[in-house]
């Protein structure tokens, strides 16, 4: 099917919303989602004019323990001082203006969270692709981390469109430094990162003895091992920091 | 401008805050935006699968997702309530999926007298409800839409309220409605056209009006 036909991307999207697109036609549109911009454009659309349609209903209270649940499972709350708001606010913006001077391409990146001396720069590392060109030209920046200059925080944005299947998705690893008469380490996983946006990357001093980032291609929510089970597709090595 | 519009547009702004702030790793915020917004979730989720301890489940996947996803909320392109609530239906949906061998206690239109048919499911479900997330009920375009289910046929009507809130495939609808599954297909498509070209119209006025 032609799902650049707007007749029948806004039926189906229509659909989709309504609730009436079901089973395998339901995770096929699901699996389409994200390489078609004007699926999604509908989507939004109708999930707009649907969904105010729910705010008719009375409110029903979930039980106490659907939040400790909830709790269990995204991790244990941060230390204290990445939590205030305020001032990771005023960062953001510090943060902001910064990274863009210090980028060439007019990325605007995000360096956020607590930074304890925000006069110094964030560290910026540009991952480009693991594999050299097929046709011999010139490797482009695929993404690009930065890093606050405590080491603790770190936001990673594609620069590049990178499409990604449904079921997939890209974690990063922290390659450590190789030691003389030593055997080389393997890398650390920092999370999975969108593929179509920023993420904030907190694993506390994430970047001590670290040589570069790799992002890997992995199954859905993350290598299921704790080590790049895909193919390695973006690198780059962290500068040679000066360290206070 | 009327103060459930401004109502609407303030707790919009504050549930964008929230979910940014979930998306920098603010706990305390994803906490309050939890508190907002998770009854009405539960009620969604709810009535598409009526077991109280899947649905809570759901409700529960539904923000483990949130908080990962937080990041990748934009709030120009999207309202707060609208994309947390197509999360939670999305789910809700799901859920019938994997329990499907399961028995659905669903019917609460015309499951014991079959000359019930015209009951209006959508008059039954939209009654009032006092909560927090009455007044937005009342905004700008939760009034539009309500204008433009009105206009629908009571056959139409009812079978977009059967599909959409209570998460009723086309088969479903039909059995439901007694009514074969071509006839149901064609009221839902119908339906929902008309409450495109309905909301548009509207939208096109509220502009003209704006500027008059």
């Amino acid at each position: 099917m032609d799902y650049s036909r707007p007749e029948l991307a806004d039926r189906l999207a229509a659909e989709y919303v309504a609730g009436t697109l079901r089973g395998p036609a339901r995770q096929r549109f699901e699996t389409l989602l994200p390489a078609h911009p004007q699926l999604r454009h509908a989507v939004r659309a109708w999930q707009d004019r649907l969904m105010p349609l729910t705010l008719a209903m009375e409110p029903q209270q979930p039980s106490p323990a659907v939040w400790k649940r909830i709790e269990q499972r995204i991790g244990p709350a941060p230390a204290p001082q990445a939590a205030a708001p305020t001032g990771s606010w005023r960062q953001l913006a510090f943060w902001r203006g910064l990274a863009g001077l210090a980028s060439t391409a007019a990325i605007v990146l995000a360096v956020v969270l607590a930074v304890p001396q925000p006069a110094q720069p964030p560290i910026i590392v540009v991952l480009g692709p693991a594999a050299p060109p097929a046709d011999g030209g010139v490797s482009t920046a695929s993404f690009v981390a930065s890093i606050s200059p405590d080491g603790r925080s770190m936001v990673t944005r594609p620069v590049a469109n990178v499409r990604l299947e449904s079921n997939r998705s890209l974690e990063l690893w922290a390659v450590p430094k190789a030691r003389a008469g030593q055997p080389a380490e393997a890398p650390r996983s920092l999370g999975v990162v969108s593929a179509d946006g920023a993420t904030v990357v907190q694993r506390g001093k994430v970047l001590d003895d670290v040589d570069a980032l790799a992002l890997s291609l992995e199954p859905g929510g993350g290598s299921p091992t704790g080590k790049p089970t895909g193919p390695i597709l973006y690198v780059g090595k962290l500068p040679a920091a000066p360290k206070r | 401008m009327s103060t459930p519009e401004r109502e609407w547009t303030e707790r919009s702004r504050a549930l964008s805050q929230l979910l940014a702030r979930s998306g920098l790793g603010d706990r305390a915020a994803f906490a309050t935006l939890y508190e907002r917004t998770s009854s009405h979730l539960l009620a969604v989720v709810l009535r598409i699968n009526r077991d109280r301890a899947q649905a809570e489940d759901v409700l529960q996947e539904v923000y483990v997702n949130v908080w990962r996803a937080a990041q990748s909320f934009d709030a120009a392109q999207s309202q707060p309530l609208t994309w947390l609530t197509s999360i939670a239906r999305n789910r809700a949906i799901d859920s019938l999926r994997r329990s499907q061998t399961q028995p659905q206690l669903r019917s609460n239109v015309s499951a014991n007298d079959p000359d019930e048919e015209e009951t209006d499911v959508y008059d039954s479900v939209a009654d009032d409800a006092p909560g927090p997330l009455d007044l937005l009920s009342r905004a700008t375009d939760a009034r539009a839409l309500h204008g433009c289910m009105e206009g629908l046929s009571a056959a139409q009507r009812q079978s977009v309220a059967l599909a959409f809130f209570d998460g009723l495939s086309h088969g479903e609808v039909a059995e439901q409605m007694r009514q074969p599954l071509g006839t149901v297909k064609s009221w839902v498509r119908r339906a929902l056209l008309s409450l495109k070209n309905c909301l548009e119209a509207a939208a096109q006025r509220d502009a003209v009006a704006g500027k008059g």
